[in-house]
């Protein structure tokens, strides 16, 4: 079921006091979900969907996923959280995820940014 | 008969010889002819050429003056009649010719205008023609350019698939790890 205005609306608020300094806060997401908790909405499932699309959202932006092919080194972790904190103004913890058809080289997602030198890439920029 | 005619010369003899006069006199009483009768048969004629002149000759001669003047008048209708058709027909000649020039006029100028349009669908025609196998050049200039484009793509997917084939081979774990700090290096210079 589809949320309507009032319920995307109501979603953005709840979303907006979910945080704290730009980062999500645990608790004010519990907060947030007791109070929806307490006074029931006319549309519950849609507005639990719209505020964890805005949370989702938010929390793959604090986060970096790096694929990669052959060994990462934790120094190499650190050292993309350390480029992307900077980048985002945020904090940015990187994971791990190996991804053989790169070659080698790496990928990192952040949100729905991608960011990518990787041999594979290249041969794909070739190719077109 | 003959001795009529000699006692009538004798008596003329005779009366010539007693005067002209009395010679005459003799010869109308020897004829008959009595001066009296004479002046009556005057007097009678001219009663009866008065009144044959009055009921006969003179309406007749009216008549006749009535009709002498219905033929001067036909006659001269018939010249006017005669005058108006020459003219008539000097006027429809005229129309007929001017009718003529204009028709001739329209013929020309039709057979102008059929000929212009016959040039101009001639012409786009022409137009037309050179359009078509320009587009069609164009089409098929597009086409050699897409089959080429293909085939290149096609050929370049080959030598990639390959490659990336060969490279998942040979690259060591060392060359990858390699790749990896100078992509993390690439990376984070962004």
């Amino acid at each position: 079921m589809a949320a309507d205005k009032q319920t995307k609306l109501l979603a953005k608020q709840l979303f907006k006091l979910s945080l704290v300094n730009g980062v999500v806060s645990p608790e004010q997401v519990t907060g947030v979900l007791g109070w929806v908790e307490k006074y029931a909405h006319r549309r519950p499932v849609a507005l639990l969907k719209a505020y964890h699309h805005r949370i989702a959202i938010e929390l793959a932006k604090s986060r970096a996923e790096v694929e990669h092919a052959g060994p990462v080194s934790d120094a190499t972790l650190r050292q993309i959280e350390a480029a992307m904190t900077k980048r985002y103004s945020r904090p940015v913890t990187a994971s791990a995820r190996p991804n053989a058809k790169l070659l080698a080289g790496l990928r990192v997602r952040v949100g729905s940014d991608v960011y990518e030198s990787s041999v594979a890439g290249q041969l794909a920029t070739l190719s077109l | 008969m003959l001795p009529l005619l000699l006692a009538t010369v004798e008596e003329a003899n005779h009366a010539a010889a007693s005067g002209p006069l009395a010679g005459l006199q003799q010869t109308f009483e020897h004829f008959g002819v009595e001066p009296k009768l004479i002046l009556f048969q005057l007097i009678s004629f001219l009663i009866l050429f008065g009144v044959l002149y009055k009921f006969g000759i003179k309406p007749t001669i009216a008549t006749m003056e009535e009709r002498n003047q219905k033929i001067a008048a036909g006659l001269k209708h018939a010249e006017e009649t005669q005058a108006r058709l020459a003219a008539a027909q000097q006027e429809s000649a005229a129309i007929i010719k001017a009718a003529q020039l204009d028709a001739q006029k329209a013929v020309d100028e039709a057979r102008k205008a059929a000929k212009d349009f016959g040039d101009k669908q001639q012409a786009e025609a022409i137009t037309r023609a050179a359009d078509l196998l320009a587009k069609a050049q164009q089409a098929i200039e597009l086409e050699h350019r897409k089959m080429l484009n293909e085939a290149r793509g096609e050929i370049a997917r080959l030598v990639v698939k390959t490659t990336e084939q060969v490279l998942a081979k040979k690259l060591s774990d060392a060359d990858r790890a390699a790749f990896n700090e100078a992509a993390t290096k690439e990376l984070s210079a962004l």
